[in-house]
């Protein structure tokens, strides 16, 4: 056995699976995209109304961070605590706690397959936004590589970090407002609202200081160029201690949570 | 001698629970304070189970019976006691026992519902490190014991749900566990199915020796497979021993029947015992266990050439654990611990 194998035919069920809900998977994608194009609307508003630009960001300048944000939060994007609560709820849990492999790997491969078969026509879209609005990209090919582990490791970190917000289930039955409290706090504090250049200086500061940056506005500003290359270096390493905290967060919660978990249902 | 294959002592789980009471004011001094109680589902119990046995776990709904078996799995955490199933601590939930033991709950499905069973086999097939040989020799097996051929390239929200319990199984047994826990495998099922699944568990004990543990809410299927069987209420083993000596056991009266003619016919044999039914002459008696040898020498002697024929026999299975968890048997004989005691 090797987890190769294992992943190569959960990949294969998982995308048979998903071909029966194309329309759905199109309509989350959508959804998505959503709020970033509002928000880039928005600004775009403000920076007419301000000659052009707000703090030195052109139009071109919030298209390009929104466009880059929109394909980071697709990339990072992961959804395991609203569905393990479900789970946990409905005894669903049990037959895979029965198997010889860890539930996360499932969760990785849902995740996949989602990713997999939407971002063509969510990098079309972008690609529409792109020339819409006139992009302005001052990305360097040192920015693409760092990206690179910086998008995988913020995925990572989502992941994690929604697996520790999950297996609250365990404990409470509902736990759906941990949930929201978790999207709250990142809508404010990664960079969703604005550029982490344009807020405030405390909430800057707060937003180096904690988590949530760095799993969405940190890959968004490699992506875009907008970091030196030591920068980026520096967020990679801070991104990596993140991770390496919620793993540990998230194997003490497991244990601890498997230790509650009642099977009801099933 | 053979270590046991499922040995359990003093296991135990008790269910903190959250006691609400009725009416507002109680609701808003909940918020603030909440009165738990705590219920035990299983109250430590010990047996053992040997290789290649199939043995019954018999009680009422909330005996404990799947908490039990939900912890011989792996799936629960006990709240005290111990138990080693395959040499493992089963809540460890180590990946080399997983991969020898199955439980099967009624009901419940395990497979992707989307897609045919045969490719949530494959994935099942990588999952268990199955080699391809030993994967083919083991479907094509369950393919012919469970009829599964028409089955397997269906998807599975297609399947009625006999059909998709047949998969299940084979889903579940796909990896020949050497022990199986079944918790109600035929529930819900039509008669025939019923028939039909136990056959393949009485195969698939006798062609692969697995050991079997299961729990049924029909007779008939703790009949048809189990020589053994373990009665819970309670969280309490009430017995554990064989099928057949469970009637005398634990049913302190046995039934007698006379079949009446000539001027006996309508007549009244409560003086023998208590009568429970009487139709067309024909009588059936209960009678205390000590006295049934008595009582059909008193019918012979008394009633002569009127008594056409004579049985006794222990009352039916289903009647002696009805009067068990009814508690009349409690009631009226024994002490359930020293029940417990003495049984086997």
């Amino acid at each position: 056995m090797t987890l190769l194998g294992i992943y190569q035919a959960l990949l294969v069920a998982g995308f048979q699976q998903a071909a029966q809900y194309r329309v759905q998977a199109l309509l989350w994608m959508l959804f998505s995209i959503i709020r970033p194009i509002i928000f880039l609307a928005a600004w775009a508003a403000v920076a007419a109304t301000q000659g052009g630009s707000v703090g030195g960001f052109t139009i071109g300048d919030f298209t390009t961070y929104y466009v880059c944000l929109t394909l980071v939060a697709h990339l990072t994007m992961s959804w395991n605590s609203h569905e393990f609560e479900f789970e946990v709820r409905m005894g669903r849990l049990s037959p895979k706690l029965l198997r010889p492999l860890h539930p996360l790997h499932y969760a990785v491969v849902d995740n996949l397959i989602f990713k997999l078969t939407t971002i063509v026509p969510l990098s079309l879209v972008l690609l529409g936004v792109v020339l819409t609005f006139g992009a302005r990209f001052e990305t360097q090919p040192y920015h693409l590589i760092l990206f690179v582990p910086s998008v995988i490791l913020a995925a990572a970190l989502m992941f994690y970090v929604n697996w520790v917000i999950g297996t609250l289930a365990f404990w409470v039955t509902r736990m759906r407002t941990a949930n929201t409290l978790f999207m709250r706090a990142s809508f404010v504090f990664a960079g969703q609202i604005a550029p982490i250049a344009l807020v405030p200086g405390w909430l800057q500061a707060m937003s180096y200081a904690l988590p949530f940056w760095y799993m969405l506005g940190a890959p968004t500003e490699i992506l875009r160029g907008s970091t030196t290359f030591e920068g980026s270096l520096l967020i990679i390493a801070a991104q990596a201690v993140w991770l390496g905290l919620s793993w540990v967060a998230f194997k003490f919660a497991w244990r601890a949570g498997l230790r509650q978990y009642a099977a009801v249902g099933a | 001698m053979t270590a046991p294959v499922v040995s359990v002592h003093g296991l135990k789980k008790i269910y903190r629970v959250h006691e609400r009471e009725t009416g507002l004011g109680a609701t808003f001094r909940s918020l603030v304070k909440r009165k738990y109680k705590d219920v035990p589902a299983v109250a430590g119990i010990d047996f053992g189970i040997d290789a290649g046995e199939v043995v019954g776990f018999l009680g009422p709904n909330g005996a404990g019976k799947t908490t039990t078996l939900k912890m011989l799995s792996g799936l629960l955490f006990p709240t005290g006691g111990e138990a080693q199933v395959l040499g493992h601590v089963p809540w460890r939930r180590d990946d080399r026992f997983l991969r020898r033991m199955t439980l099967l709950m009624g009901n419940r499905t395990q497979l992707v519902w989307d897609i045919p069973a045969a490719d949530s086999f494959l994935v099942l097939k990588e999952i268990y490190g199955i080699a391809d040989a030993g994967y083919k020799e083991t479907l094509d097996e369950l393919t012919e014991l469970l009829e599964l051929q028409p089955l397997l390239h269906k998807p599975v929200r297609q399947l009625s749900l006999g059909e998709r319990m047949k998969v299940e199984f084979a889903a579940g047994l796909l990896h020949r566990p050497e022990i199986v826990f079944l918790d109600e495998p035929t529930l819900g099922l039509d008669i025939s199915m019923q028939a039909r699944i136990r056959t393949f568990i009485r195969e698939l004990n006798r062609r692969s020796g697995a050991t079997i543990l299961l729990t049924s809410h029909y007779m008939d299927d703790i009949v048809a497979l189990c020589r053994r069987v373990i009665v819970i209420h309670h969280g309490q083993i009430l017995y554990d021993g064989g099928l057949a000596d469970l009637a005398e056991r634990m049913a302190p009266y046995k039934l007698v029947g006379a079949t009446l003619r000539g001027a006996a016919l309508g007549q009244d044999l409560s003086e023998y015992g208590q009568v429970v039914s009487d139709e067309n002459g024909q009588v059936k008696l209960r009678v205390p266990r000590a006295q049934a040898a008595e009582t059909t020498a008193r019918l012979v002697r008394d009633l002569g050439d009127s008594l056409a024929d004579l049985s006794l026999e222990d009352p039916p299975i289903e009647e002696v654990i009805d009067r068990v968890f009814s508690g009349e048997k409690l009631a009226d004989h024994a002490d359930p611990r020293e029940l417990a005691g003495a049984a086997g």
